[in-house]
């Protein structure tokens, strides 16, 4: 099944390096040329689960540069999973409509995937070779209802200015990551690593090792159906990441207790407490790195001490990190839009590397693009090698699966259970 | 003129301009955005009461069905959720608008919907646990009319954005027979509430209405407005403070106002806001783009441009225009130039050409006049001395004028004595005056200092011009010389000097005095025809006082007379008073007596170098009665040779020669050394007397300068400057001389020898007497000898010859007396022949020497026309019929001579009446009298 799935990828990557205009990154991207008349007036409404979406507001003012007689609105609905199905059938129906990698196959959206636009109908003219083919999600019958916007992955911001400063270089595998830790910590820093050690929710282990865990299960052959189905003996697969978590743990690059005590949650406080500027590397998400532009200006320490920092694959391996990446949302266009043709051109517009690299960029997460430039802060991701770099649909695990892995971790690194014992108990650790 | 003259006043003119225009401008439109912005904020209220009516009309239909409800309730039937559901169903109007019945202690914050579910036609049940709304229930008011209001949110049965209105109702629970509290919400579609908005559109294009909760969250979202709140929105694209940001949040939910912001594109914005009225926790913001409000600038940079494009387009057809005209003066200035260059030059050749021969003319004239002995020849020389000076002055006034004209006269400050000055004046002008028989009157402040600083060249020249005038055209009566000065406050050494001169002549009309001091015009032409002068004397005068930094005052009345003054600052060297003036006159003339009519320096040498001939003889001639010795050199180098070889007390050079002129021959004679004549000086004779003659003459290295023609007094009195004084001696006759003045006649008189009659009489006082005892018997001396020998009596024929020879010796007639001698030998030796042929022109000789003494007689001259013959009546027919040709010919000239000419005869009394007529009418220019007094209609 694994390998089926890789050949259907990799075939699929070929298949797109070969299809004309699809080079990825090697050609000049065209410039977007209005299909229709400029002067048209029209109105699109994109609705999603964001409070905010300020990166989507700039593009749709680059948009108006093309339609300048074009009024684009974002919505942010309420009770958004339960909601979208009706508004796209009700009396106000959105043009454009976000959706995320954890709807598909999910019966309770499929109202909502009927309503959806085709978009890799050729008719469209949207040239999305852009995005990584491992973040393209398609339907039973090949047909792409969804693109992705915005991804996000697992890791930790670095503080650029600690390492500079102590003349250390941001460790590439495990054993650099022990010697750096040591070395921070006799310089002072008595948690050379913090995340939020919070079950809900991308906690510390998680963002450490599940990049690991997730490797491992991709490389080894019905790993992923043994554990969807809590087979028993099936949590072997997590000895090696269990080991490292628990290796790490012990080598004292992070104090757990210290980061229970001084991050009280897993986003806010994960920030605010990176940018008091004594954490050199701090466990976190895509999405915690997008909420650190706004912050910068709250953070009274960081304003009266700015410093520069970076994202980083977590180092857990030996021979380095491992990339997964996985969607944060995506654009779905509404097939009974009334402004059909123009939903379709916003996201023939949007769909290009420079769109999703502005919005990205603007948003701070990561881009779904191959260019990582977009980001000085994620720039060191164009670094992974292609082997350790992939996506979470690769897994072919299940939420269930997922979350007993995420339980497994939670215990051993809080000492709550041993490695062995977390294997044993797969299937029936508690979550809480 | 400098381009930049003309170019930066214009452009600093159209600048103001500019600048006036676009101050304005910004004034009017500042003005009117202001305006515009009001108009904009009564607009955002105007629509604050629009949508409170409305909020509050759909506040009121929520009201009426909770009141229904609560009614039944109150009534004691109350209603079950379905029944009243059902019953809002009923009531309810608009498909569109939905009511929702919520128990908000159920823990999934369900209740009934008036409408099924989108998704599911059954499904009536409606759960808002995850929408967040309800955080304000506490507030929802149960008085009717007050507003109840949810944000903005997603219905769950439709997912449309809608709003809903709030009121508590009771309700009967089926399950446990108990009424319990239902929240009642009257849901409507946010666009319901958008759509009353749209009617702003036509007013302002793109104006966005947006309401925000007291947070800032949106209610109602403008399009340009990104983030879900304003406030988060305004810190993302403004930069302020955390104090400035907590200002603009206390302004926006402050009350009614505007503002001033930056949207997500960087322009500046127009943000209106105010509360909702009775309902504070919504506030109204209306955006616009400040461009939209702001009025069009076009119409202003038209303007401007426009008004720009004129200007330059003025300046560069003025500065083309200005710059054809100016090449074309500046053309004409060359040509104006170089008119005048030759003008110049011609001036200068004039001056020299004219001059030069006028020395000769007038020297030559001055010797023909002195050893002249034949009246006629005497009197048509005086003719040329006459004319010849009128011609100098004439000349040297062309000269000034010239000179004035070309701005190239300038004024030469020296010391100068006042009363010399005064001398100068009064001696000039004093003749004149007395010749035409008119009195001179001074009136010199006593308090003027005695040496001032100034032109006295000009100053002198201007009065003169004034006094001369005054002469000239005064008749009869006097000519007042006044001279005043006062100090000037605040300058030290300064004095006003006011110089005014009065006559009673014939004074000027008014018309006429425009005109005094135009060059070349002559008052009354031709009245005045018979006044010598160019026209020239007022203009010269005026020039030089306006170099002065003054000009020229005249008070005049026609017929009665004119008063000339002006004034002129002078520094003072010597603050002495001058005293009494008469008394320094008198003292000056004795001095100029003194030196100038007798020194003889018979052992002093005198060298005098001159291309002409005539010139040197003219010399010689002059200083013959001196005695000097003068050598003469015809060439420079003939001058340096005599230089090299003799000593000389002083050195007269001309200026203008051949070959080597005066300055070259002046550096070899000054180049040489060991010479007889290092100390010697040497003065130029020049015929240029242009102003600055004395600097260029004393920088070239010469001493002095003299003007040719040579005027004796000035020469006697620079040999008087130059000779070593212990040459200088007093002539034999000096004493006389001193007490008695030789009338100037006797020295013309070719019989008489005054040196030797003075010799022989030993003073001028004797020597006068025997000349008027001469004269006196002279008549009857001759009578006596025509009647001895008219009766043969040779005897005392000769005895009255021989006393005509000794007192002819004796009074210096030696050829007389020489004459009468040879006849007396002859009487003596009884030859008759030669008495008879020689004896009558000895007569007529002694006569004539007796007529010529006549002035010493002392007769009047009433008594002498006496003598003279009647006039026949033929020759005076023919004298009244020339007079009337010349009148009727305009030949005035000739009518003066020809009156002139009846002075020789007496005029019958029967035509004494008519001829006195004449006379006076000539002698008031009234010419056009004469016909009638000649054809008897005198008036």
């Amino acid at each position: 099944m694994k390998k089926t799935l890789r050949a259907f990828f990799s075939l699929s990557l070929a298949v797109l390096l070969l299809l004309p205009g699809c080079g990825r990154g090697e050609k000049a991207e065209k410039e977007f040329v209005p299909k229709y008349d400029t002067e048209t007036s029209f109105s699109l409404t994109v609705a999603g689960s964001y409070g905010n979406f300020e990166s989507l507001e700039a593009e749709f003012e680059r948009f108006y540069e093309y339609y300048p007689n074009a009024s684009l609105q974002y919505v942010t609905m309420d009770d958004y999973n339960n909601v979208i199905s009706k508004a796209l059938i009700g009396n106000e129906p959105p043009d454009i409509f976000t959706t995320t990698g954890s709807m598909v196959g999910n019966e309770k959206y499929k109202d909502m995937f009927d309503a959806c636009e085709i978009l890799s109908d050729p008719s469209l003219g949207i040239d999305y070779s852009c995005i990584r083919s491992s973040l393209i999600r398609t339907n039973d019958s090949g047909e792409i209802l969804m693109l992705p916007i915005f991804t996000t992955s697992y890791g930790m911001l670095v503080n650029m200015d600690i390492f500079e400063k102590e003349g250390l270089k941001v460790p590439n595998n495990y054993g650099e990551l022990e010697d750096v830790c040591k070395a921070l910590k006799s310089a002072g820093y008595e948690s050379p690593v913090m995340g939020a050690d919070r079950f809900s929710g991308p906690g510390l282990f998680n963002c450490f090792i599940y990049p690991m865990f997730a490797y491992d299960v991709i490389n080894s052959d019905g790993a992923a159906d043994s554990l969807n189905s809590f087979e028993e003996g099936s949590g072997e697969i997590m000895r090696r990441s269990l080991d490292r978590l628990d290796e790490f743990v012990s080598s004292g690059g992070i104090d757990v207790q210290k980061c229970r005590e001084e991050i009280t949650d897993e986003y806010d406080s994960v920030i605010m407490r990176f940018f008091e500027g004594d954490v050199p590397m701090m466990l976190a998400t895509g999405d915690i790195v997008s909420g650190t532009a706004k912050r910068e200006s709250r953070s009274d320490a960081f304003s009266a001490n700015p410093f520069k920092y970076r994202f980083f694959t977590a180092p857990s391996g030996d021979d380095g990190g491992y990339f997964i990446n996985s969607i944060s949302i995506c654009f779905s266009v509404n097939k009974n839009s009334k402004n059909l043709d123009m939903a379709n051109e916003f996201m023939r517009f949007l769909i290009s590397k420079g769109e999703l690299g502005n919005m990205a960029g603007l948003k701070r997460l990561i881009t779904p693009v191959d260019d990582f430039s977009f980001d000085e802060v994620y720039s060191a991701l164009a670094d992974i090698p292609d082997d350790r770099s992939f996506s979470d649909k690769e897994t072919g695990l299940l939420d269930p699966a997922v979350r007993q892995f995420r339980a497994a971790i939670y215990a051993v690194g809080n000492g709550k259970m041993t490695v062995d014992e977390a294997i044993t108990a797969y299937g029936n650790i508690p979550e809480e | 003129m400098k381009k930049a003259l003309i170019v930066i006043p214009n452009l600093l003119i159209m600048g103001f301009i500019l600048f006036f225009i676009i101050r304005y401008a910004n004034y009017k439109v500042a003005d009117s955005n202001k305006n515009e912005i009001a108009s904009f904020e009564k607009m955002t209220v105007t629509t604050n009461q629009i949508i409170t009516n409305y909020l509050e009309d759909e506040q009121h239909l929520c009201d009426i069905w909770s009141n229904y409800i609560n009614g039944s309730a109150q009534a004691g039937t109350p209603m079950t959720a379905d029944e009243a559901i059902s019953y809002i169903r009923k009531a309810k109007i608009s498909q569109e608008i939905e009511g929702h019945l919520i128990f908000l202690d159920d823990p999934e914050k369900s209740g009934v919907s008036t409408t099924a579910s989108i998704t599911d036609p059954d499904v009536y049940t409606v759960s808002y646990k995850n929408i967040n709304i309800f955080d304000n229930i506490e507030n929802v008011s149960d008085v009717n009319d007050v507003v109840n209001l949810t944000r903005a949110y997603t219905n769950p049965t439709n997912g449309v954005q809608s709003i809903a209105f709030l009121n508590h109702v009771a309700v009967y629970d089926e399950e446990n027979g108990e009424i319990k509290s239902g929240l009642l919400m009257r849901v409507v579609p946010l666009s319901r509430l958008e759509q009353k908005l749209v009617f702003l559109k036509g007013e302002y294009e793109n104006v966005e209405i947006s309401l925000v909760d007291k947070d800032g969250n949106y209610v109602v979202h403008g399009k340009s407005f990104k983030n879900s709140n304003f406030f988060e929105y305004y810190k993302s694209y403004n930069v302020a403070s955390a104090e400035e940001y907590e200002n603009v949040a206390k302004k926006v939910t402050g009350g009614t106002g505007t503002m001033i912001m930056k949207n997500a594109k960087g322009e500046d914005c127009v943000l209106a806001y105010t509360p909702l009225e009775t309902m504070k926790i919504w506030f109204l913001i209306a955006y616009i783009p400040e461009s939209d409000l702001i009025s069009s600038r076009s119409v202003d940079w038209l303007l401007l441009g426009t008004v720009s494009i004129g200007l330059v387009s003025l300046l560069v057809f003025n500065a083309i225009v200005l710059m054809t005209y100016n090449r074309k003066l500046a053309d004409a200035a060359q040509q104006a130039n170089q008119a005048n260059e030759a003008k110049s030059y011609f001036l200068s050749t004039m001056s020299h050409d004219i001059r030069t021969p006028m020395n000769a003319i007038l020297g030559l004239n001055e010797m023909v006049l002195r050893e002249s002995s034949e009246e006629g020849i005497k009197k048509y020389s005086e003719s040329i001395r006459a004319a010849g000076n009128t011609l100098l002055s004439l000349i040297n006034d062309i000269l000034d004028f010239s000179k004035i004209e070309a701005g190239k006269m300038e004024l030469i400050n020296v010391d100068y004595s006042f009363v010399s000055l005064l001398n100068d004046l009064v001696n000039m002008v004093e003749k004149k005056a007395e010749d035409k028989g008119l009195s001179l009157n001074l009136d010199i402040d006593e308090n003027i200092p005695t040496i001032l600083n100034g032109d006295e060249i000009r100053i002198k020249q201007i009065i003169i011009n004034i006094l001369s005038n005054a002469v000239k055209y005064t008749k009869q009566g006097s000519v007042t010389f006044s001279a005043k000065a006062s100090k000037i406050e605040d300058v030290p050494d300064m004095i006003k000097l006011k110089v005014s001169v009065a006559d009673t002549g014939i004074g000027i009309k008014k018309e006429d005095l425009d005109r005094l001091f135009v060059a070349f015009e002559r008052i009354e032409e031709k009245r005045n025809r018979n006044i010598e002068g160019t026209g020239l004397g007022m203009t010269i005068a005026q020039g030089f006082l306006a170099m002065m930094g003054s000009k020229l005052e005249v008070e005049s009345e026609y017929g009665k007379g004119s008063v000339f003054s002006f004034e002129i600052e002078q520094k003072v060297i010597k603050w002495d008073p001058i005293g009494d003036y008469e008394e320094a006159f008198r003292r000056s003339l004795s001095e100029r007596i003194n030196y100038h009519e007798k020194f003889t320096a018979p052992h002093a040498r005198v060298l005098a170098v001159d291309d002409t001939p005539v010139n040197l003889i003219v010399f010689v001639s002059l200083l013959k009665r001196t005695g000097i010795q003068i050598d003469t050199a015809e060439s420079g180098d003939e001058g340096i040779a005599l230089f090299v070889k003799n000593h000389y007390d002083v050195i007269f050079l001309d200026h203008m020669m051949p070959d080597k002129d005066g300055i070259e021959t002046l550096k070899e004679m000054k180049a040489l050394t060991d010479t007889p004549n290092d100390a010697t000086p040497i003065i130029c004779l020049t015929a240029n007397a242009i102003s600055g003659m004395r600097e260029m003459y004393t920088n070239a290295g010469f001493d002095d300068y003299l003007t040719k023609p040579i005027n004796v007094e000035r020469l006697e009195m620079m040999l008087l400057q130059y000779l070593p004084k212990g040459k200088l001696a007093p002539a034999l006759d000096e004493k006389e001389v001193d007490e008695y003045v030789l009338p100037d006649f006797l020295f013309r008189l070719k019989e008489l020898d005054v040196n030797s009659g003075l010799n022989h009489c030993g003073n001028g006082e004797s020597y006068m007497m025997t000349l008027k005892l001469y004269q006196d018997t002279a008549a009857k001396n001759a009578q006596e000898i025509e009647k001895y020998w008219a009766a043969g009596d040779i005897k005392n024929t000769t005895i009255k010859v021989h006393a005509l020879k000794s007192t002819s010796r004796v009074i210096g007639a030696l050829e007389l007396g020489e004459f009468a001698a040879r006849l007396e030998k002859a009487g003596d030796r009884g030859d008759v022949e030669t008495l008879e042929k020689e004896l009558g022109e000895l007569i007529s000789r002694y006569r004539n020497l007796a007529k010529e003494l006549e002035p010493l007689s002392g007769k009047a001259e009433d008594e002498r026309e006496d003598d003279r013959p009647f006039i026949d009546s033929g020759a005076l027919g023919e004298f009244y019929k020339n007079l009337g040709e010349f009148c009727e010919n305009f030949d005035f000239d000739s009518v003066v001579n020809l009156v002139e000419s009846l002075a020789g005869y007496r005029i019958p009394d029967d035509e004494a009446t008519r001829v006195d007529a004449i006379r006076k009418a000539v002698d008031n220019y009234d010419y056009e009298m004469i016909p009638g007094i000649l054809s008897g209609e005198m008036g």
